[in-house]
């Protein structure tokens, strides 16, 4: 189910007021993790078996690395976690998408092959939970964790329903310790908890799906050639959705998990007061990014063997990182295009390594990152080459038959909406909103939590899915 | 085995630089990406230090006091509490057929007028067997027939498709994702939709697509139209669904509110010329020789079932009535149908008794109206031309 929808309010109620119980710790961990299989069954029941697939490769996986002495054995059961996952990651996200590439390869040297339409559902979160539950297995071959102590804990730690479709990707040693000494939040968390969920809301069906979607759709959906102003201001709206759906989604899930009494790591930072990319990165999708370059930039050398090497390790990781958004060529160009993006900075500062930028200049360059993910941006968005090409040269401004897309109502709302995000996150670059709450004036914080609630309703969200769950 | 305490050390001292860092900037605190290649720690989620239970309550009061503003201001629009129209909601209705209903039932499929018109407590009243309503405003009837002529579970029936000429014959279909997301709702989606209707629509007004704050911000008159761009309104609320099998009425204050109807009829009238972005005619043709095909294919597999299918042409007035003369005239369109599908119809210019009603916007019958429509159109079908198997009669009804 999903975190916007009448179900979820009701099932998060049912949750919490039976984790609220005088009950044993172990009772209200099975309550949860009961919880969690009926939330991830909520969509498709029968996908729910993926995810035990995945809970108990990856449990005895673990328990078979402990044991193991020899490194080929150890190296073996890590290997049957890393080929479970990923298999199963590849037949139903990728199934389609190699078969295809394999038509095309094979009719590019004149053999014609119909291969019959694969019909895949793709399990919502499979993403997501494969990297966690692979982090488990790789952390205990890695020697930086010893198994959870039971599987409890450990089943709970897959399946835990804040984070299990769309994160943030947890790692196992940040909750199953967790599990492991009774929680239950106090007064103040579950409030606080409540106040995070209202905000995460208030970015997803206020902002995201009413006012920034619908701009995007009519940009990149369309058959029409844009120009510049409506190539750029859907790119914008578009960034201003994506930010605003997935940071809206972990907002939710980390406030959900407080109210349960849990903490979850932040997934974003404030991106768009990134100035580089390598700053970029260590603001969106934080524990994503963070995934990848522990478990496949560091152990592909990172920068421990040379520039050849490390720019190599850079591009593979944002190639891969890139597929793993989606089955398409899109995906590969938009992390293609951030490898590069962090090629060059890496390189830049290497060559100007003495370079202090005053403040003018840091707005500026963080201006041009800002720009530029926005071009990565057209190829994550745009479904089809031909589209982001069309996109593209809109934003260029040479587009000759273009036509208006968006009316005024549209760009104004998109610019103010736009502008108030970047100034924003400018103006937190350097705090957190905890630290920004512990000053505001309490009438404030009322005042406008109170109107993100009213909005939120007045907006009637249509239980839109969020735009993760399809990766 | 608990987890590595080592690995806690290990954390500490590789992310002592980044804790210095982060120490100088009070108000941050450390993520995954200041601790590269090592176990993460569990995370650390303050809690500002502020009276969130005062803060919570005073939040509360005025979100309810915003809301009692805005359901207000919708209920002195003329706004009642009704059932959403929703995608979920017609999804129950076509599981009926899956579950056994559709051997032998009335089946309603069409556009926004078979929807509005055909008032389903007059029709059982009539046959003693209330028909299942799936039409779907703004949305060709077309994908319906279709699905339900390859259903097996649908037979020994009766079908109506209400035809809408503009809609029918240009395949336009405003929802018709329907069938997708009925095949594919989730259980959750329909706890959501059960939710929704016992604990939502039955108490706000404001629950409307129509009053929805993206809406209502758009259809402001200070907008300015953009240079190059046609001033273009999208259609208001017109209907009112008053139970759970989506029997529905036109909005009472489109026959109270004289404004109200001229501000539907404007919005009728913007597609009454072939402007930027309307088919040609030469494509009007194609779409409509594409409909028809589809039909005849569909009527062909209904029949073999033993379904009776009966096309309606429902009522139209005014400047639409002339529109839809003028773009699909009747004798290359509807007369084309029956021929072609060798189905019967009904079409409410070649009866008497569907003369003289009252469609306060041109495309929708008034309410008491559409209870006088549906009765006498009931008699159309069942008394006055006997009833018909299909394939027997492949000409209009009592023309």
């Amino acid at each position: 189910m999903v975190f916007n929808s009448l179900t979820f309010i009701a099932f998060f109620a049912i949750v919490l007021a039976i984790h609220s119980l005088p009950l044993p710790w172990k009772i209200r961990k099975v309550n949860l993790l009961v919880a969690s299989y009926l939330f991830y069954s909520a969509w498709n029941p029968p996908f729910v078996i993926l995810l035990w697939i995945s809970t108990v490769v990856d449990w005895y996986a673990a328990q078979g690395l402990v044991r193991a002495q020899r490194p080929v054995a150890r190296r073996a059961w890590m290997l049957l976690s890393v080929v479970a996952n990923l298999g199963m990651l590849g037949y139903f996200k990728y199934g389609g998408f190699l078969l295809a590439n394999f038509t095309a390869l094979l009719a590019s040297v004149g053999v014609v092959y119909h291969a019959p339409a694969p019909d895949i559902v793709l399990p919502v979160g499979i993403s997501f939970y494969t990297f966690a539950t692979m982090s488990y297995t790789l952390d205990v071959y890695l020697r930086r964790a010893l198994p959870a102590r039971n599987f409890l804990d450990y089943a709970l730690f897959v399946t835990f329903f804040p984070h299990l479709v769309a994160g943030p990707i947890m790692r196992p040693t940040e909750l199953v310790p967790q599990f492991e000494q009774p929680q239950r939040a106090s007064r103040r968390r579950l409030f606080f908890g409540l106040a995070l969920m209202t905000v995460g809301m208030f970015n997803k069906v206020v902002l995201a799906d009413g006012f920034l979607a619908q701009a995007a759709e009519t940009v990149y959906d369309s058959d029409k050639i844009p120009g510049a102003l409506d190539a750029w201001m859907g790119t914008l709206a578009f960034s201003g959705q994506i930010f605003c759906d997935f940071a809206g989604y972990s907002t939710i899930a980390i406030g959900v998990a407080m109210c349960l009494g849990f903490a979850m790591p932040d997934n974003f930072r404030f991106p768009y007061a990134a100035v580089g990319f390598s700053d970029f990165w260590r603001r969106w999708h934080i524990t994503l990014s963070s995934w990848l370059r522990d478990y496949l930039y560091i152990p592909l050398g990172g920068n421990r063997h040379g520039p050849r090497r490390t720019y190599a390790a850079l591009m593979a990781t944002m190639l891969l990182g890139g597929l793993w958004h989606g089955a398409n060529w899109t995906f590969v160009v938009w992390g293609g295009l951030h490898g590069i993006y962090l090629s060059v900075e890496r390189w830049l500062r290497k060559r100007f390594s003495g370079f202090k930028p005053n403040l003018w200049a840091l707005l500026a360059f963080g201006l041009i990152t800002y720009a530029l993910v926005n071009i990565t941006w057209v190829f994550f968005r745009a479904k089809t080459f031909s589209r982001a090409w069309t996109v593209l040269r809109g934003m260029f401004g040479t587009n000759d038959k273009a036509v208006p897309l968006l009316s005024t109502e549209s760009l104004a709302v998109v610019g103010a909406i736009i502008v108030g995000l970047v100034v924003t996150h400018w103006l937190m670059r350097n705090r957190t909103l905890e630290s920004v709450l512990a000053r505001a004036p309490a009438a404030v914080l009322s005042c406008t939590w109170a109107v993100m609630a009213f909005a939120i309703i007045a907006t009637q969200g249509n239980g839109n899915a969020f735009i993760y769950f399809q990766f | 085995m608990h987890l590595s305490t080592s690995s806690s050390d290990l954390v500490v001292a590789r992310s002592a630089s980044a804790e210095a860092r982060i120490a100088q900037r009070p108000g941050l605190r450390l993520t995954a990406a200041d601790r590269p290649g090592i176990a993460q720690p569990v995370p650390e989620r303050d809690v500002p230090d502020r009276r969130w239970g005062t803060i919570l309550f005073v939040a509360l009061v005025l979100t309810l006091l915003m809301l009692g503003a805005w359901e207000w201001h919708w209920r002195s629009f003329g706004v009642e509490p009704s059932i959403a129209n929703t995608d979920a909601l017609w999804a129950t209705q076509r599981r009926r057929i899956d579950q056994g209903e559709g051997d032998g039932a009335t089946v309603l499929i069409g556009s926004s007028r078979m929807l509005f018109d055909l008032q389903l407590p007059v029709w059982q009243a009539l046959s003693g067997k209330r028909p299942i309503q799936l039409a779907l405003e703004g949305t060709s009837p077309m994908f319906a027939l279709e699905d339900l002529a390859d259903d097996p579970n649908f037979r020994n029936a009766r079908l109506l498709v209400g035809v809408a000429p503009d809609i029918f014959f240009s395949g336009f279909a405003y929802r018709g994702d329907v069938l997708k997301y009925t095949r594919k709702q989730s259980p959750s989606q329909r706890v959501g939709q059960w939710l929704s209707m016992h604990f939502v629509e039955p108490f706000l007004a404001f629950d409307d697509p129509d009053y929805a704050l993206p809406a209502v911000l758009e259809r402001q008159d200070w907008w300015p139209v953009r240079p190059g761009m046609h001033p273009r309104k999208d259609v208001r609320k017109l209907m009112v669904v008053t139970a759970p099998d989506r029997a529905s009425h036109i909005w009472d204050k489109l026959e109270k509110d004289p404004a109200y109807a001229a501000l539907a009829q404007s919005i009728w009238a913007q597609h009454f010329s072939l402007g930027p972005g309307m088919p040609t005619p030469a494509r009007l043709r194609k779409l409509t020789a594409e409909q028809i095909a589809r039909a005849s294919v569909a009527v062909a597999k209904l029949r073999k079932r033993h379904v009776e299918v009966i096309f309606v042409r429902t009522p139209s007035a005014g400047q639409y009535l002339v529109f839809e003369d003028k773009l699909f005239p009747r004798a290359q369109t509807w007369d084309v149908l029956l021929a072609r599908t060798g189905a019967p119809g009904v079409h409410f210019q070649d009866h008497p008794e569907l003369q003289g009603l009252w469609l306060p916007e041109w495309s929708h019958l008034a309410t008491r109206d559409a209870v006088r429509f549906t009765g006498a159109l009931y008699r159309i079908i069942e008394h006055d031309t006997g009833h018909q198997i299909a394939g027997v009669a492949a000409k209009p009804l009592a023309r």
